[in-house]
């Protein structure tokens, strides 16, 4: 037979389920298919959408779900707003837990247990959430090194907050290290030629206003769009990834 | 400017005072002799220089230059070779020809890795801009199919160490391009008939002049002061010699006016430029099949947009002939015929019906020039006849108006010997042409009148209101064989154009629209024509123009009319209240497509004031405000009569 918890349902009231039905919600949480979890009657499926969350954990689910909307690649700005009421949540959480569990100790209240356990679930959910966001938002910073170069456009700068700034620049840091270590006296560029590059020279065609352009031999061209020119491949390849150029396949 | 020593003025120089039995015109005048020749003088024997004189001149042979400089000789030695190690800028016009020249230059280029930036002009003052964007970090330039009918130094006022490469269809060329020889090199085959003036007929050292006149007007100073008699005489002589001088330098100004009037009267194409490129690949042995088709594509364009007359597209084709059977050849031999993949260039006989592999057959005879204007299908008799020819062929109506790829293979076998049987009959003599397909692949045939027409349709898509630049990239884009979708596209879109020339021709000749005005018939869109936005581009208003004239000599009774050139307006730009107008020559068996109406527009805009843009590389197409089109052409009118 299984244990009877507490639990609060959409209607914010406190009903009773199984320990069983209790830890497949959970799981449904760790899954983070929230339209999954529980039965929403349809005239108050737009609750939902809006801010009120009447769930514990909703804030950090929507802040993944944010990340994830956002394809492979791409930064968002730092959700600061979502990171505090989740931090409050927690806070909040772990309060009322504190004053539960001293409850009990004095007073041998047992029935509250269940409801300590449930929120310290929460806690380490939430907890979860915020080191995967936090963890992917990090890699995504990686990535961009690799794409754009050491110096990030300026709208991407705005999308970090000032830590991953700061960690942004010890990666840089220790990758110019290594470069530098490997591939005799000079080092070795490896944020060139991902691909394997089939030919020294390339045609690309300029898809937007960009300006003036230097190339190694000081000589400058201008891009203009719809301009198609034949530039060295090594030239190009940074601003075929920032969109500007379009390597021409004839 | 140190004239060029060409085998003419060799010989003059070495027999002079001998009339130039040639051009009975340009009365040659020897640049030592001041004095004029009398008729006696002329008719008599030479006097040869001396010999000591002569052999001090062939020891100065090798120090003087005995190559035009102008028009480059070796196109490999003074162009590619040149060009090769250093950066290129190439500025390209709007036309086809000039597109498949740059495909077969860039790919030139790719080959020896020749850094390029090919930017497209769709006029002067883009050249001009484009021009100032570059010049800062290129000293080498290549125009293709622009720049060579105007002085172009002047127009863009380069640096000394800039070289300007020309290679351009449009002829006369400027004769300042044609003289110097530092700065501008033209890639122009010389047997191309340019008819170039001689040197000595429109340029002269005004130093000479300048120098006698000096001494007079000094002796003339010193001699006021204080005559004597001695000085008197002196002074007398001095006086006559320049009256002599003046008069015989207004006569060669006269005739310089003429002859460059005379010069620069007509405009015509020469070669095409891309079949230039392609005799330059040759040259260096690295043509490719791709290039052979761009360079049969840019010469049918010049055939399609009746550019040039029909025994040049003749000559050409058999130039391209011996080409394509030399490329053929080479895979004959092995055991393994080419993959079905590969492409095979094919020397076809083919029917002159437009687009008629992509198109049903019936529309294809509806909307082609030729066999509607023949027909005069805009009238009911014409469709009858039309139904006639159809039935002659025993070709039933719903196997004609069917896809011509769904068409019963029995009646595709033989259509082409079918039709023209037919068509002869039905008085059209012509409805076969000598043309190139290509093929590729089992579903890829294609004509190079197709191309023609599916990358000029792409050019100037009016549909999307996209930048000309755009229009530019795409149509280079459809002549490469891997995108095949928007060779599509552009055959949907020219199916679209020929249709509405089809039924514009129809309204015009229906509804009278064309007036004879005298010297020659006008025609004006007005604004709420159907399509009319097709027609504010050169290329679709002069297929149409040439279109019209053809069913208008084919409609009219009146002989008089019939030999009379065309000028059509079309509206250009609603809101700003422009129109772009349009002339092109009689239309006769014969012509040689030499079109006057350059000259004559500028002569007019110039006389009335009006506000005209002479912007396109063609002289013959200019803007011009409506409010100034009836004095415009009143003042064409008094001009050409």
């Amino acid at each position: 037979m299984s244990l009877l918890t507490l639990r609060r349902n959409f209607f914010n009231v406190h009903v009773i389920t199984t320990t069983k039905i209790y830890r497949e919600n959970c799981l449904r949480w760790y899954i983070g298919d929230l339209a999954s979890y529980d039965f929403i009657p349809k005239k108050y499926r737009h609750l939902s959408a809006t801010n009120k969350f009447t769930m514990f954990c909703e804030k950090a689910v929507e802040l993944i779900r944010e990340l994830h909307r956002m394809g492979d690649g791409q930064l968002p700005a730092f959700n600061e707003d979502g990171i505090r009421q989740v931090l409050e949540e927690m806070k909040a959480l772990y309060e009322q837990n504190q004053t539960d569990v001293n409850e009990a100790k004095t007073e041998g209240k047992s029935e509250l247990i269940p409801s300590i356990k449930f929120r310290h679930s929460c806690l380490l959910r939430n907890q979860r959430c915020i080191a995967a966001y936090l963890y992917d938002r990090l890699l995504r910073i990686r990535a961009l090194r690799w794409e754009y170069g050491s110096v990030l456009p300026t709208t991407i700068r705005f999308h970090m907050c000032a830590e991953e700034m700061e960690w942004f620049n010890q990666y840089k840091k220790s990758l110019a290290t290594y470069m530098r270590s490997i591939g005799g006296e000079e080092g070795l560029d490896i944020t060139q030629d991902m691909k394997p590059p089939k030919s020294l020279y390339i045609e690309v065609r300029c898809l937007k206003d960009h300006g003036e352009f230097e190339i190694d031999d000081g000589t400058v061209i201008l891009l203009k769009k719809n301009s198609q020119h034949f530039l060295p491949r090594w030239k190009c390849e940074q601003l075929i990834r920032q969109g500007v150029l379009e390597h021409v396949i004839s | 400017m140190c004239p060029p020593v060409t085998l003419k003025s060799l010989f003059d120089w070495l027999f002079p005072q001998r009339r130039n039995q040639m051009c009975k015109k340009q009365i040659w005048r020897h640049r030592r002799n001041t004095e004029t020749l009398s008729i006696k003088q002329q008719g008599l024997c030479f006097k040869t220089r001396t010999n000591a004189e002569v052999i001090i001149f062939f020891i100065h042979l090798n120090f003087i230059r005995l190559n035009f400089n102008m028009f480059v000789t070796d196109i490999r030695k003074e162009f590619y070779d040149v060009v090769v190690n250093q950066r290129v800028a190439l500025f390209v016009s709007p036309d086809i020809d000039a597109l498949c020249a740059c495909k077969v230059l860039q790919a030139l280029f790719h080959c020896d890795q020749v850094q390029y930036t090919l930017v497209p002009v769709a006029g002067w003052q883009d050249l001009g801009t484009a021009f100032m964007e570059h010049k800062e970090q290129y000293q080498y330039f290549v125009l293709i199919n622009c720049g060579a009918n105007v002085d172009l130094l002047e127009t863009l006022q380069p640096e000394e160490d800039s070289v300007f490469f020309i290679c351009d269809t449009h002829r006369p060329v400027d004769v300042v391009n044609v003289y110097n020889d530092t700065q501008i090199k033209l890639l122009i085959k010389q047997d191309d008939d340019l008819g170039v003036p001689s040197y000595d007929d429109i340029f002269r050292d005004d130093e000479e002049d300048e120098e006698g006149d000096g001494d007079d007007s000094g002796n003339e100073s010193d001699g006021s002061a204080e005559p004597s008699g001695k000085r008197r005489r002196y002074d007398e002589d001095a006086l006559e010699r320049r009256i002599e001088r003046q008069r015989a330098r207004r006569e060669w100004e006269a005739r310089r006016r003429e002859i460059l009037f005379d010069y620069e009267q007509y405009e015509f194409h020469g070669t095409s430029a891309a079949l230039v490129m392609f005799e330059l690949a040759w040259v260096m042995s690295k043509d490719t099949k791709d290039m052979l088709w761009w360079s049969v594509i840019g010469v049918t364009d010049q055939w399609v947009h009746d550019k040039i007359p029909h025994m040049k597209y003749v000559t050409d084709i058999a130039t391209l002939q011996r080409h394509v059977s030399r490329h053929n050849h080479r895979n004959e031999d092995e055991e393994n015929s080419l993959s079905i993949d590969c492409m095979r260039i094919t020397f076809e006989y083919d029917l002159r019906l437009v687009l008629y592999q992509h198109w049903s057959l019936y529309e294809s005879i509806c909307n082609s020039c030729y066999t509607s204007c023949s027909f005069k299908l805009w009238s009911i008799n014409g469709q009858k006849k039309l139904q006639e020819f159809l039935a002659d062929m025993g070709l039933p109506l719903k196997q004609v108006r069917q896809k011509f790829n769904s068409m019963d293979m029995s009646i595709k076998e033989n259509l082409r010997e079918v039709i023209e049987e037919s068509a002869n009959k039905f008085s059209m003599k012509d409805i076969r042409v000598q043309t190139f397909a290509v093929n590729f692949g089992f579903k890829n045939r294609f004509l190079a009148s197709d191309v023609v027409h599916a990358a000029a349709a792409l050019l100037e898509n009016v549909e999307k209101d996209e930048m000309p630049t755009d229009n530019f990239i795409k149509a280079l884009d459809c002549l490469s064989r891997s995108n095949l979708e928007r060779l599509h596209l552009g055959i949907d879109l020219a199916k679209k154009k020929l249709k509405a020339i089809q039924q514009t021709v129809a309204s015009c000749i229906c509804t009278n629209l064309i007036l004879s005005q005298g010297p020659f018939l006008y025609c004006h869109l007005l604004e709420g024509t159907p399509d009319v936005k097709l027609f504010s581009k050169p290329l679709a208003l002069t297929l149409l123009c040439k279109y019209l004239l053809k069913a208008f000599i084919c409609s009219t009774r009146n002989k008089r009319c019939k030999i009379l050139p065309l000028i059509m307006a079309a509206p250009l730009d609603v809101e700003k209240g422009t129109v772009i107008v349009l002339g092109i020559p009689p239309e006769s068996e014969t012509s040689d497509k030499k079109n006057f109406f350059g000259r004559a527009f500028e002569k007019a805009a110039e006389s009335t004031s009006s506000r005209t843009l002479h912007d396109h590389f063609d002289t013959s197409v200019i803007e011009l405000k409506m409010e100034d089109r009836g004095k415009f052409l009143d003042a064409l009118i008094t001009l050409l009569s």
